[in-house]
Order: structure tokens, then C-alpha cells, then sequence
């Protein structure tokens, strides 16, 4: 504050890379209003939005600010896509989800990192009657459903060969045909 | 040196938002007074959206994403003060009827449309159906309406009904992009917004249902803003503020500030509020 008080009361502003500082009035807090490309915060210690990092090493080693990894499931016309320190992905889209968006979400299965958008993660759809539990889950990378005894396919939704009565919901039961009467 | 948190001068001015900060740009004579454009508020750390003007008490409301919250500030040289904290996800965009004393806001993750009082009071979910990337929000305190738009890719769309979220009709779905940016001008009665898919800023009479286009070829639209005779929007690809002349249907001016980066939410304060009466004001 040059406006009042002795000489050496200016003092060089605490910015990275010579950017220009401010004294807020009511808080007599000092910040920093010309922060280097991507960064921002009181002491540019922060990365904008959009971008993720630790300019200055305040937590280890310093980390310069980049784009979110989100493995390309994030939509670039959404904001806060990531979180700015950790990077952590908080705006998954394509059904995918984790921490740079590189799995498929609860319910999900498939290849997130498909390059076309269809062949990312599909629904599950387990069958309610052959699946054990009712879960909606499945292997995220199969998509295999837990299936009921007796039960096939990936979203258990058939008998097995020799077995009937779907319907039931405790699995298959053994057809038991007399061999000599029946063509299979 | 630049002295944050300054007293604005009177007059109509933009305020638009920049990563941790609001800057204003005083207008005179609908143009922008570039050199005198400079911070209103420092907010360091804070990832600010969208931006809307109470045109009586002189507050300037903002949403923040960093740690969701809804805050406002006076532009007379205000402390901010929090609004709203809880429940919020992302909230974008934000609009004041400073005739019924409240405020909307879109929040994008809970996929809903909010309202409150303006200190924060009696909250209510308006809108939480069909909403799936729902960003600008402006509303018509005279008539008693609310425009939203959805940048949903899928199925774009941009929105109305009144203010207490009945009445909810879709007004434009087709041949939309990305609309980010919408705005509302009580003296021409017009809706315009800005599309970053289709690149193009349109405009229509909401009661005529009858579009027009004013500007094709814009780069990244994320806000926009009217003025008299003309639209403000800010541009994420070329990190500025262009002003159009929307009659002429041309770009007259831009302001790009000293630091590039993403520039969000703008709006308008205006010097004074439009005269007027709505329903919420009376009853």
C-alpha cells in the first residue's frame, strides 16, 4: 500500500513468473491477478477449469497444469470435467465412470476405450428370472451375468440344453425325457 | 496497479466471468469502454459459471463449481457472501427476477432447475424432468417466464414456462447444436442465443415462434448478453468478449482480456431496473 505508510512498504508481489498483484481492501489479502497460462488461485497455485495439476509443488513434486484424462469419455462443452488438483474425473459420460473414466459404470460391460462412442459400454440387461439375486451387474469386461443353476447365455435368459422352467426364478430344472420316447 | 473488489462507476456496465474473477466493462453509448475494463471481484481458487445482476439492490450472484455454491456481492465494493451451499452439484447458469425477488439456476449434474429467494430461502426444484445437459437460463420478470436451454447432444432443445415451472412448453428443438448461451431483451421481446455447434447466434419472438438468424460463423460461444442494440458473447475459443450489432448482423467489437483463458457467464448490469410488475411482486 503506497498510499499511506513508509518507504518499503511496496514489496514485490508473492506470483510465479512476475504476474501482478492486488491488496483486496477489506481483508488486506494479497492476490495475484495475472496468473501464467492455466493457472490461477491466490498464488496461481491452482489449475483453471478444465485442467488439472500442482504448478507449484505444494503437495510434492511440482505437477504443471494439463487438460483432464478422462480417456476421451468427458464432453469438451462440459465444465468441471475434472477435478483441478487431483485430475480426478467427475464428468464421465459414454456410461463409463472410475477416476479417468476408463470403465464401464455399475450395470455397464464392454471396452471404454473403444474409439466409437457405441462400442464403449452397454447395458448389462441381465435377465431378472435367470440371474441370480435379480442383480443388474455384470463382468464389466464380458458382460456375463451371474446366472441362476442351470441357466445360459451372457444375460441368462435361457435354460441349458436338457433343462426348462425358466419361469421359475430359482434356475432350471432337469427336463428328465425318457431317452426312448424323445428325438433329443 | 489494478485494486480489486473496485467501486463501479455508474452507468450500464458487462460483467462476465474469468477464471477466479468478475470484470466489468462499463458501456457508453452501447459501446464497450475497453480500457477502463478491469476486476470487480477477485475470488481466487473459485471456478465461477454463470453471473446474473439484481438490478435493485446492485448485486452482482455467481455460480461456482470448485465447491459448489451459489454466492453474491454487491458491486458498490461488497464483501461475497455465500447463498446457497448445499445440494448443489454443478451449478451453471443463474438468472434474478428483481421483480419477485428470486433467482433460477441450472444445475447440470443433478439435471434439475432450482429456485430460491434471493437470500437463499425458500427453495424449491421447479424442473427436474427430461434435463440432461441443462446450462443457460434467463427469465422475462414482466411476463412472468423462464427460458432454459439443454446442450444435450443428443437432442438439443431450448425451454419455457412460467416462473413457478408450470406451463412448461419446448420452444426450439430443431437445427440446434450446442446452444450454451441464452438471453432475454424485455424491450424488443426477444429470445437470442449463441450455439457452439452450429456456430450461429439466432433470435425469436417467443410469442411468434418465428426465428431468425443474426450471425453465422462464431467460434465457441459459452454466454451471452443484450444491450439495446446489442448482443455480447463471450467466446471460449478466442477467450474474448464480441460485441454484435444485431440489426446490422455483424460483429463490431471484441474484448479480449490481458489474460487467456476460458471466459464463462456474462450478464448485464444495468443502471437501472426496467419498470415493472410481476405477480410474485405484488402477491
Amino acid at each position: 500500500d503506497a498510499t499511506q505508510g513508509a518507504a518499503g512498504d511496496c514489496r514485490p508481489c508473492p506470483c510465479p513468473g512476475g504476474a501482478t498483484c492486488a491488496v483486496v481492501p477489506k481483508t488486506r489479502e494479497v492476490v495475484c491477478t495475472n496468473c501464467p497460462a492455466g493457472t490461477t488461485g491466490k498464488r496461481c497455485e491452482l489449475c483453471d477449469d478444465g485442467f488439472f495439476g500442482d504448478p507449484l509443488g505444494q503437495n510434492g513434486p511440482a505437477r504443471p497444469c494439463r487438460s483432464c484424462q478422462c480417456s476421451n469419455n468427458i464432453d469438451p462443452n462440459a465444465v468441471g470435467n475434472c477435478n483441478r488438483e487431483t485430475g480426478e474425473c467427475l464428468k464421465c459420460i459414454y456410461n463409463t465412470d472410475g477416476f479417468f473414466c476408463d470403465r464401464c459404470k455399475a450395470g455397464f460391460f464392454g471396452d471404454p476405450h473403444a474409439s466409437n462412442p457405441a462400442e464403449k459400454c452397454a447395458a448389462c440387461s441381465c435377465s431378472p428370472l435367470g440371474t441370480v439375486d435379480q442383480q443388474t451387474s455384470c463382468s464389466p469386461v464380458t458382460g456375463q451375468c451371474q446366472c441362476l443353476p442351470n441357466v445360459d447365455e451372457r444375460d441368462c435368459s435361457a435354460c441349458q440344453l436338457g433343462f426348462f422352467n425358466l419361469q421359475s426364478g430359482n434356475g432350471c430344472e432337469e427336463c428328465n425325457c425318457n431317452p426312448i420316447g424323445s428325438t433329443s | 496497479r489494478p485494486r480489486p473488489d473496485v467501486v463501479l462507476p455508474p452507468g450500464t456496465h458487462l460483467l462476465f466471468a474469468q477464471s477466479g474473477r468478475i470484470d466489468h466493462i462499463p458501456l457508453e453509448a452501447y459501446n464497450m469502454k475497453k480500457q477502463d475494463a478491469k476486476a470487480v471481484l477477485h475470488l481466487p481458487g473459485k471456478a465461477i459459471i454463470g453471473v446474473a445482476y439484481d438490478c435493485m439492490e446492485k448485486m452482482v450472484y455467481w455460480t461456482e463449481i470448485s465447491s459448489p455454491s451459489i454466492s453474491k456481492a454487491s458491486i458498490d465494493g461488497g464483501e461475497p457472501t455465500a447463498v446457497i451451499t448445499s445440494d448443489l452439484s454443478s451449478p451453471e447458469g443463474i438468472a434474478v427476477d428483481h421483480l419477485g425477488r428470486t433467482m433460477f439456476w441450472t444445475d447440470s449434474v443433478a439435471d434439475r432447475i432450482e429456485v430460491a429467494s434471493l437470500d437463499g430461502t425458500q427453495r424449491r426444484v421447479l424442473i427436474d424432468t427430461d434435463l440432461v445437459n441443462p446450462r443457460a437460463i434467463v427469465t422475462d420478470p414482466i411476463n412472468g417466464n423462464l427460458y432454459w436451454a439443454d446442450w444435450n447432444r443428443e437432442a438439443p432443445k431450448i425451454e419455457t414456462s412460467y416462473m413457478d415451472g408450470s406451463n412448461r412448453r419446448l420452444l426450439v428443438q430443431s437445427e440446434l447444436g450446442l446452444p450454451n448461451a441464452l438471453t432475454y431483451d424485455s424491450q424488443s421481446s426477444l429470445l437470442c442465443w449463441a450455439d457452439a455447434g452450429t456456430h450461429k447466434m439466432e433470435c425469436m419472438n417467443p410469442g411468434r415462434a418465428q426465428r431468425s438468424t443474426v450471425l453465422e460463423g462464431l467460434q465457441y460461444p459459452f454466454g451471452i448478453t443484450t444491450f439495446g442494440k446489442n448482443l455480447y458473447y463471450t467466446d471460449w475459443q478466442r477467450d474474448a468478449v464480441v460485441e454484435v450489432d444485431q440489426y446490422a448482423g455483424k460483429e463490431s467489437d471484441e474484448f479480449q482480456p490481458q489474460k487467456r483463458t476460458n471466459i464463462y457467464g456474462i450478464t448485464t448490469a444495468y443502471a437501472q431496473c426496467l419498470p415493472g410488475q410481476n405477480y410474485c411482486s405484488v402477491n
